[in-house]
C-alpha cells in the first residue's frame, strides 16, 4: 500500500538547536496514528514542518495526492492546505471574534473561488458558491456536534467546544490528512471519550488522522499505530501496547532506571 | 422585482430610510445656506475616503498612514486628464479607480510582507513621496503653482442631440456625492458579507490560523490595499472636479491622520461608525475654524483639539463610538496582557 505521507530523513535546526534529527516514518492511508514523546521532543515542530509553517533544514516530506506523489517540504502553508493537509493547534487558534459559522466558512476558503467582483456583483456563480459554503459549513458543525450553535461568538464557547470547532474548521478544508495537536488537552473524561468517538468517525469518512497527544487513555483508545520521538529523534514505532511496554519509551518518559522498576 | 413591505421594516432600516430622506431634502430646507451645503459635501467626501481606508486597518488590522497618497493620485489623475484631454468625469471615475488600485498593488506587493509598525512607516513614506512628486515634477503637475481651472462635472448629451448640463453651484455636487457614498456603502456591505470579507477578518484575527485555512496572506492583503487605494483615488477624483483647483499641499500627511482619526473615533471596522466619525470630525473642524478666531486663537489650534479628543477616546472608549467585537477585544488585550501571544517566528516568507 502506498503511504499517504512519507517523512524521510527530516532535519530541522533552530540556530544551534537540533529540533529534529533524521526522522523517518510513513503514514498509511486510513490510519489513526499517534505521535507521542516527552515535552520538547519536537512533535509540534514536526507538525509545523509538514504544515509548511516551518521550512525543514533537510530531508523530504512526500505526499501522495491522487495518483501522484509530490514533495511538500518547504511549500507554503496555504499551498499545503490546498493539497489536503489540515491541522489544529496546541493552543487553540480560532478566529475568536467571529461567529462559529464564519469560522467554519473560512475553512472553506481554499475550496472556493469568488473574490472582489463576485462579491460586489453577486453573480450567479458567487451566489451558488455562497449557498454551498453555508450548507457545507452547517454540515461540518453538525458532524462535530455543534449543531444549532452557529451564531455564537467563538471566544464565548466552552473550551471543549472550541476544540471541536477547530476540528470542524480543519475538516471544512476537505483534507486527506488531518493533524491534531493535543486535541484532548484540558478535556474532562467524558469530553475525551466524545473526542475519541469523533476521531473514529473522521477516519470512517476516509480521512487519515495524525495526532499528538499526552493523554495516554486517548492514545491507547483510538490510535492504531504510535510513533515515539524523543529529543528530536525517532525512538520507537508500533502498536500502542507494544510501544507502551517498550523499555526505551518508558525510559524516555520516566528517566533511566524506571524501565527496570516497571 | 420584489414587493415592498414597509410594515416589516426593522428599527435600523427605518433609521436608514429616514436619514436618506433627510439627506435628499436637506438642500431645500429654508435655513440651509450654500456654505453649509459645501460642508455637507465635504462630509460625504470624507465618508468615501474613511470607508475606503477602513478596509486596511478596520477589516485587515494593518495600520496605513499613507492613505492620502492615493487620494492625491486620484485627484491629480482626474485633474490632469480633464486639463489635458478634457475627459468626461464619468470616464474618469473608473480610470481613477483603476489608477488607485494599480498604485495600491505597486506599493502593497513589495511592502505587505512587513508586519505592524514597519508597514505603517513605509506607507507614511509613500504619502510623503507623493507630495514631493507633486511638488517637484513641475512639467507634469505645475508643482506648487497648483492646477487651476479644472472643468466642472457635466452631463453631456450633445452626442445624442441632447443638451449639456454643467454642474454649477453646490447642489448637483451634493447629489453626486450622495450617490457616490451610497455606492461605496453598498460595496462595503457586499464585501463584508462575502468570502473576501471573511478572509480579511480571518487575517485580522489570527494570521497563522488564516494561512492554515488556505488563505494566501500576501495576496489578500494586496487585494485589500488595492481596493482601499481605489476608493481613495475615486474620492480624490471627485475632489478635483468639485474644487476645480489642486495643489500639492492639499495632500499632506495630516489628511491621512485626520481620516484615520475618523475611523478610530467612529469604531474601526464598523461601516456606520466610520461614517459617523467623518460627520463629527469634519463638522467639528469647520465649527472650530469659525470659533477659534473669536477666542483670539489661530484656526490651526483645532488640530490640538483633535489631539485632545483622540487622547480622551483612547482613555474612555478605545474601540470607538460604535465598536465591533474584534477591535474591542484587541483593545482590552492591549490594556492588560496579550491573551494570545503570537509566536515570534510566525510565518516566514
Amino acid at each position: 500500500m502506498i503511504p499517504i505521507l512519507e517523512i524521510n530523513a527530516l532535519y530541522k535546526n533552530f540556530g544551534g538547536l537540533e529540533a529534529l534529527k533524521d526522522i523517518t516514518f510513513n503514514i498509511d492511508r486510513g490510519d489513526i496514528i499517534g505521535l507521542i514523546g516527552p515535552n520538547g521532543a519536537g512533535k509540534t515542530t514536526l507538525f509545523n514542518c509538514v504544515a509548511g509553517i516551518e521550512k525543514p533544514t533537510a530531508g523530504r516530506i512526500i505526499l501522495t495526492h491522487g495518483d501522484r506523489t509530490l514533495s511538500i517540504g518547504g511549500k507554503k502553508p496555504e499551498a499545503v492546505t490546498g493539497l489536503g493537509i489540515a491541522r489544529t493547534f496546541q493552543n487553540i487558534r480560532l478566529f475568536d471574534n467571529l461567529t462559529v459559522i464564519d469560522n467554519v466558512k473560512i475553512g472553506r476558503h481554499c475550496r472556493t473561488r469568488s473574490v472582489f467582483f463576485g462579491a460586489v456583483i453577486r453573480s450567479k456563480f458567487q451566489q451558488a458558491e455562497e449557498k454551498a459554503i453555508s450548507e457545507s459549513a452547517y454540515q461540518f458543525l453538525e458532524f462535530v456536534g455543534l449543531k444549532g450553535r452557529g451564531q455564537e461568538i467563538a471566544r464565548s464557547m466552552a473550551y471543549g467546544d472550541q476544540r471541536r470547532l477547530e476540528i470542524a474548521r480543519a475538516l471544512a478544508t476537505e483534507p486527506q490528512l488531518l493533524m491534531l495537536d493535543e486535541p484532548a488537552a484540558g478535556m474532562n473524561p467524558q469530553e475525551s471519550r466524545d473526542l475519541m468517538d469523533l476521531i473514529r468517525r473522521i477516519r470512517d469518512n476516509g480521512i487519515t488522522v495524525l495526532l499528538i497527544e499526552h493523554d495516554m487513555k486517548v492514545v491507547m483508545g483510538v490510535c492504531e499505530r504510535v510513533v515515539v520521538i524523543n529529543h528530536g529523534e525517532w525512538l520507537a514505532e508500533g502498536l500502542p501496547q507494544d510501544v507502551q511496554n517498550n523499555p526505551k519509551v518508558i525510559e524516555a518518559y520516566l528517566g533511566t532506571g524506571a524501565a527496570n522498576a516497571a | 422585482m420584489g414587493k415592498l413591505e414597509p410594515r416589516n421594516l426593522t428599527r435600523g432600516a427605518k433609521l436608514r430610510i429616514g436619514l436618506l430622506i433627510l439627506a435628499l431634502i436637506l438642500p431645500f430646507l429654508p435655513f440651509v445656506t450654500d456654505y453649509q451645503l459645501h460642508i455637507v459635501i465635504l462630509i460625504f467626501l470624507y465618508m468615501i475616503l474613511a470607508l475606503g481606508l477602513n478596509i486596511v486597518p478596520g477589516f485587515n488590522g494593518l495600520l496605513d498612514l499613507g492613505y492620502v497618497g492615493f487620494y492625491g493620485i486620484g485627484a491629480y489623475t482626474s485633474g490632469l486628464l480633464t486639463y489635458h484631454f478634457g475627459l468626461s468625469y464619468w470616464v474618469i471615475i473608473p480610470l481613477a479607480f483603476m489608477n488607485g488600485a494599480i498604485w495600491g498593488i505597486l506599493l502593497g506587493a513589495p511592502t505587505l510582507r512587513l508586519t505592524g509598525d514597519y508597514f505603517a512607516i513605509v506607507t507614511f513614506g509613500f504619502s510623503e513621496l507623493v507630495v514631493l512628486f507633486l511638488t517637484n515634477e513641475i512639467w507634469l503637475t505645475r508643482g506648487p503653482l497648483g492646477l487651476p481651472g479644472i472643468d466642472v462635472v457635466s452631463i453631456d448629451l450633445t452626442l445624442f442631440g441632447g443638451p449639456k448640463w454643467e454642474f454649477i453651484g453646490e447642489l448637483p455636487y451634493y447629489y453626486l456625492a450622495i450617490v457616490m457614498v451610497l455606492i461605496t456603502v453598498f460595496v462595503m456591505y457586499r464585501i463584508q458579507d462575502s468570502r473576501l470579507g471573511r478572509a480579511w477578518f480571518a487575517i485580522r484575527d489570527d494570521e497563522v490560523a488564516a494561512v492554515s485555512c488556505g488563505i494566501n496572506l500576501l495576496a489578500y492583503k494586496v487585494i485589500a490595499f488595492a481596493i482601499s487605494a481605489a476608493f481613495g483615488a475615486v474620492g480624490g477624483s471627485f475632489f478635483a472636479r468639485w474644487m476645480t483647483f489642486l495643489s500639492p499641499d492639499m495632500f499632506k500627511f495630516w489628511e491621512s491622520f485626520l481620516i484615520l482619526c475618523m475611523i478610530v473615533l467612529g469604531g474601526m471596522g464598523n461601516i456606520w461608525g466610520v461614517m459617523i466619525g467623518a460627520v463629527i470630525l469634519v463638522s467639528m473642524s469647520e465649527i472650530l475654524r469659525e470659533l477659534l478666531p473669536l477666542l483670539g486663537l489661530p484656526a490651526d489650534v483645532r488640530f490640538l483639539a483633535f489631539g485632545l479628543i483622540m487622547v480622551l477616546m483612547m482613555r474612555f472608549r478605545p474601540a470607538g463610538m460604535l465598536p465591533i467585537a474584534a477591535v474591542a477585544a484587541q483593545m482590552r488585550a492591549g490594556r492588560t496582557k496579550r491573551r494570545k501571544t503570537k509566536p515570534a517566528m510566525g510565518i516566514k516568507k
